[in-house]
């Protein structure tokens, strides 16, 4: 059980905010100032300014200096000590509270940061600090993480490497987590529970799936509608790839990704489903896909087409002009084109 | 001038500006890191104390030090009793001018140092569960080292050069308080202008040599 009642005013921003959770996977989600930050970093104890309680995982930490709290706290700048090496830096974490130390060696390995062990950490790129920083706080033995925007500085292409290793933390390491973002998609991929913040207040809570797609609390969540998140099963693997069937049994070949496991649940961002008026032929694509399309609605300049294929619901983000040109009516047969490694695993 | 006088004093002189910068270390470090991080009222009363001899003329400070350290005074008291004999005149009171004369260069880069390192980093090693101390010890001091070897070195080189207190406080006894300083002003005064010279090119020499190593040292640690 994990929960938090916490109450602060300064510059004119004032929190007050209560929420409770079990999800090993959560997340806070908010726009910028809405002090997600700044709970997270009370949870961590590092705010004196900010009072009330803090539990978790049943235990009461409000009373606890940041020190005793075994929380791993990886903020949002990574925050590594500058003038150690990255392995310094873990041996830092992993020998900091008596007891026997920790190994740095599965984290080092799962982030990827073999070769860059001996690098001192203001020679890395931000997303190698950020992996670095994450590691660290594995190697202090945590009983929670507290992510601040872990994969904001990752770029995409290490993202969807780094997004199962963050994803199968609570399953694999026994260690929950609570992370902070502003990008519905990360948070539908990474948690099973979001609590919604907006200007210190609680406004929502509950499974992304739930909350998203249906709340009209944020017009960025507009945007949300736009993205395609499916429940799936592995069905086959195969060298380099595997085959996974939604609920609806819809069939997607997806590529795999060495040494993480098998996705639960997966996410195709809007603009990278293509969509064809007749079959296509001859592409590299895996995924062709029959539907009907359903509506058209202008979106921020463009257009997302809602269609149904294989008894599920598929957003595409094209151009007004596309749109246009293929001569797209609502109620007429498209054909969905998705690369195999457009689908991304999420949590 | 003999070999040995013009190696006595120099030597003499080293061995004053160590000794001083020695006894200064970690009172002046640990100042730094109160000025850098306390927050309490009449901090910058104390930080213009402290900063005082830096602004006054040499020779105050010496008056002040001079009352301070003599018998009839508690803290003269107490030094007569540890040293077995009366602290003025002594290269005792040339170290205690030099101290309290350099104190505050070495004050200010390590304020400085300390100040330059960010909360986060401390903070982010409390999450990890370290312990004040290490935090101290392996976060905080090391990231300030550089500045607080800047300080340290200035403060080294403004105690070589003391004068004014020195003066005061430790007279000028060949063989036991004359450094290069006093020794230079004293062969001035005499008409001995070629032994000032050599000195003054044992000064220039001296404040090469360790600026010379600082740098190399620093450069060292750069990252």
């Amino acid at each position: 059980m994990n929960a938090f009642d916490l109450r602060a005013r300064y510059g004119g921003f004032s929190l007050e905010a209560a929420a409770s959770w079990d999800a090993p996977a959560a997340a806070l989600f908010g726009a910028s100032g809405s002090g997600k930050t700044t709970i997270l970093e009370a949870l961590a104890g590092l705010r004196p300014e900010v009072a009330g309680a803090v539990q978790l995982r049943g235990r009461r930490l409000d009373d606890r200096p940041a020190r005793e709290r075994r929380v791993g706290w990886v903020p949002q700048d990574a925050s590594l000590f500058p003038h150690l090496t990255v392995r310094q830096n873990l041996e830092f974490a992993a020998t900091a509270r008596p007891g026997a130390p920790r190994g740095i060696d599965d984290a080092t390995e799962a982030l990827e940061l073999g070769p860059l062990l001996d690098r001192r950490a203001s020679a890395l790129s931000g997303g190698e600090r950020q992996r670095a920083a994450l590691a660290r706080a594995l190697a202090s033995r945590p009983d929670f993480l507290l992510l601040d925007e872990p994969l904001a500085s990752i770029d995409r292409p290490l993202r969807v490497r780094v997004l199962p290793f963050l994803q199968a933390i609570p399953a694999c390491l026994g260690i929950p987590f609570l992370l902070v973002s502003h990008d519905p998609l990360e948070v539908q991929a990474l948690a099973t529970h979001a609590i919604v913040l907006e200007r210190g207040r609680v406004v929502a809570s509950g499974s992304p799936r739930s909350l998203f797609p249906s709340a009209a609390l944020f017009g960025s969540l507009d945007a949300l509608q736009a993205e395609n998140v499916f429940e799936v099963a592995v069905v086959d693997t195969h060298p380099g790839g595997l085959r996974v069937r939604t609920p609806a049994g819809l069939e997607l070949e997806m590529a795999a990704l060495a040494g993480f496991p098998a996705p639960r649940r997966v996410a195709v961002r809007a603009e990278e489903v293509l969509l064809a008026t007749r079959p296509p032929e001859g592409l590299s694509a895996q995924n062709v896909l029959a539907g009907v399309l359903e509506a058209l609605e202008p979106h921020e300049g463009q257009v997302l087409a809602r269609v149904r294929s294989g008894g599920e619901r598929w957003t595409a983000r094209v151009t007004a002009r596309a749109a246009e040109r293929l001569g797209l009516a609502p109620g007429g047969p498209v054909y969905l084109v998705i690369k195999a490694h457009a689908i991304l695993p999420a949590a | 001038m003999s070999a040995a006088d013009l190696a006595g004093i120099t030597l003499l002189t080293l061995r004053v500006g160590l000794v001083a910068t020695l006894l200064i270390l970690v009172p002046g470090v640990a100042t730094g890191w109160v000025l850098a991080r306390a927050r309490f009222p009449g901090l910058s009363l104390v930080r213009a104390t402290i900063l005082l001899p830096m602004v006054l003329p040499p020779v105050a400070v010496g008056l002040f030090l001079l009352e301070l350290l003599a018998r009839s005074f508690p803290v003269g008291a107490a030094l007569q009793r540890l040293l077995g004999e009366p602290v003025l005149l002594t290269w005792w009171a040339a170290v205690i001018a030099s101290a309290v004369m350099s104190f505050p260069l070495l004050v200010l880069g390590a304020e400085q140092g300390f100040a330059a390192v960010p909360r986060r980093l401390e903070q982010v090693a409390a999450t990890l569960g370290a312990s004040r101390a290490r935090i101290f010890l392996r976060v905080t001091l090391p990231l300030a080292a550089r500045a607080i070897l800047y300080g340290l070195v200035f403060a080294f080189a403004r105690g070589l050069g003391e004068f004014g207190a020195t003066t005061l406080v430790a007279g000028r006894i060949p063989g036991k308080t004359e450094t290069l300083a006093l020794a230079i002003y004293g062969r001035i005064e005499e008409f001995r202008d070629r032994d000032a010279a050599l000195l003054s090119l044992i000064s220039v020499l001296l404040a090469f040599s360790i600026t010379a190593l600082a740098e190399t040292c620093l450069r060292g640690r750069r990252r």
